[in-house]
């Protein structure tokens, strides 16, 4: 082996070390949704309280589904209650009864620059826990039908299939930057920023009228 | 993590570092009907583009990094290598960093653009393949050229493919492959078509004025030729008032050199008609009933 080989494996073992223990952290609050229906969803452990955990998804993950369960990855499957939904950015927030789930690391999605080296992990096709990486490719905004009008994108490389959709966009320090969605446009490769989500969570945690069951 | 600890946190913001050196110089070329594509620029005043991108030759805008809209012209184009060359009014762009080394097999790059007025557009690969020579699709002789698996976005063609330190590689182009496969023309090449069209407006290619086509040499003609060189293109055609024709070169004649180097191949011929011979007196190196003879010949330009 000279001395080339060398210095490219020991930067190629450093740089899967790195993308290795962020996506073992990453991992630990990715959930598995099942809405009874068709295929599988991706969601995250957004919060969490005294009595579980508050999982984000895409709405047109749990949309019709009769029997929401949610597991996580320690194998754990737990029934899930709908807690608020909004059709206009396609999120949907969940709730299941568990103790001290980990949560999300939360990046500021304000402050994005293209060319930002970006995870996502999701379930595409089914299969669980499947890593795709990129970077950020453009940072642009996209028409609603609903009030906001107009929301912030970010548009990514990294490949994404259904099953991605709800699961976390996370940047080189394993932060969730975005929630993946195959929704805007039928476009793949879109995320909606994170602060746009925590948001979503803060309006539906504020309003305990929106709880439904 | 600090981005000591995480290389990945380090490599993501020299990618930062690198779409933030190089967006500087690409700019956003409004030239045709559809959304608008990229182009980089190539000195203060002027940018270089994909030519299948400048549909028209009036009303030329194009959008540089800070959001400064300017009306551009076309200097000229280079349609065989899909190039074309637009002089800003005004000036007042970053010249982009051309790479010191060629790209190679395997290397990280981005592909950057600048289709719409939202800023700066990447992708990220790995040189895939480096070829060439090939003919493209609109009748040039491609010397060189190289394929990445980045996301050839829409309205990335005539924007730059850059290496980890934002300096540029090459010009992407969907433009020059059959079915619109993205490929990139070197900087070396792309940087010397934007010398020509800057000097004459044009990109020059010398003419002969032959049809040929290749032939083996036989083994004794090429100890008479002094230099082991299997093939040469025979003459099956001198065009009347030709370059060839008043040198003297008739049909039957194999050419198997020219200006001092060895012609093996129609390509060959087409890339060496393709430099700065346009106008010069040339020895051109023939075998003729068998003998090696040199017939001087002064190439033409191909209109």
């Amino acid at each position: 082996m000279n001395f080339t080989t060398l210095a490219f494996n020991g930067l190629s073992d450093a740089l899967a070390a790195s993308a290795a223990e962020v996506v073992r952290e990453v991992q630990r609050s990715l959930v598995a949704l099942h809405n009874g229906r068709h295929g599988v969803g991706a969601g995250m452990i957004w919060r969490k309280d005294a009595e579980g955990a508050y999982i984000l998804t895409n709405n047109h993950v749990v949309a019709q589904g009769r029997s929401l369960r949610a597991s996580l990855e320690n194998g754990a499957v737990f029934p899930a209650r709908l807690i608020a939904e909004d059709v206009e950015v396609d999120l949907a927030l969940l709730h299941i009864e568990t103790q001290d789930p980990p949560t999300i690391t939360l990046a500021d999605s304000r402050d994005l620059h293209v060319g930002q080296y970006v995870l996502a992990i999701g379930h595409p096709w089914g299969q669980r826990g499947v890593v795709t990486a990129g970077l950020i490719s453009s940072l642009s905004k996209a028409h609603t039908r609903g009030p906001r009008g107009e929301i912030e994108i970010i548009r990514s490389d990294a490949r994404l299939a259904p099953g991605n959709s709800g699961g976390p966009l996370v940047n080189a320090w394993g932060a969730v930057i975005g929630v993946n969605t195959l929704i805007v446009g039928g476009d793949q490769g879109i995320a909606l920023p994170s602060h746009i989500a925590d948001e979503f969570v803060n309006l539906a945690l504020s309003q305990p009228t929106s709880k439904g069951d | 993590m600090s981005s000591e600890q995480n290389l990945l946190a380090a490599l993501s913001d020299a990618m930062v570092e690198a779409v933030a050196r190089a967006g500087d110089s690409v700019v956003l070329v409004d030239a045709r009907r559809r959304f608008p594509a990229s182009g980089i620029a190539y000195s203060s005043e002027l940018a270089l583009t994909a030519d299948h991108v400048v549909e028209r030759e009036d009303d030329i805008y194009i959008q540089l990094a800070d959001g400064s809209r300017k009306s551009a012209s076309l200097v000229g184009r280079d349609p065989g290598a899909d190039l074309a060359l637009l002089r800003v009014s005004g000036g007042g762009l970053t010249a982009a960093e051309p790479a010191l080394e060629p790209a190679r097999v395997g290397q990280l790059v981005l592909a950057l653009g600048r289709p719409t007025e939202e800023g700066i557009q990447a992708s990220l690969g790995v040189v895939s393949a480096v070829g060439g020579p090939a003919r493209t699709g609109r009748g040039g002789l491609l010397e060189k050229f190289l394929r990445t698996d980045t996301i050839p976005y829409p309205g990335f063609s005539g924007g730059p493919l850059i290496d980890a330190a934002g300096r540029v590689l090459g010009l992407n182009t969907s433009g020059l492959a059959p079915g619109g496969m993205a490929l990139t023309l070197p900087t070396q090449l792309a940087w010397q078509t934007a010398e020509a069209l800057a000097r004459h407006g044009r990109v020059r290619r010398g003419y002969l004025g032959i049809r040929s086509q290749p032939v083996m040499i036989p083994a004794a003609q090429q100890r008479s030729l002094g230099r082991e060189q299997e093939t040469g293109l025979l003459l099956i055609g001198v065009e009347e008032d030709s370059p060839a024709a008043s040198g003297g070169l008739l049909i039957g004649d194999i050419l198997v050199g020219l200006a001092g180097e060895p012609i093996i191949d129609p390509d060959q011929l087409l890339s060496r008609l393709a430099g700065s011979l346009v106008g010069q007196s040339v020895m051109v190196e023939i075998l003729r009933g068998g003998q090696p003879m040199t017939i001087q010949v002064t190439i033409g330009e191909r209109k």
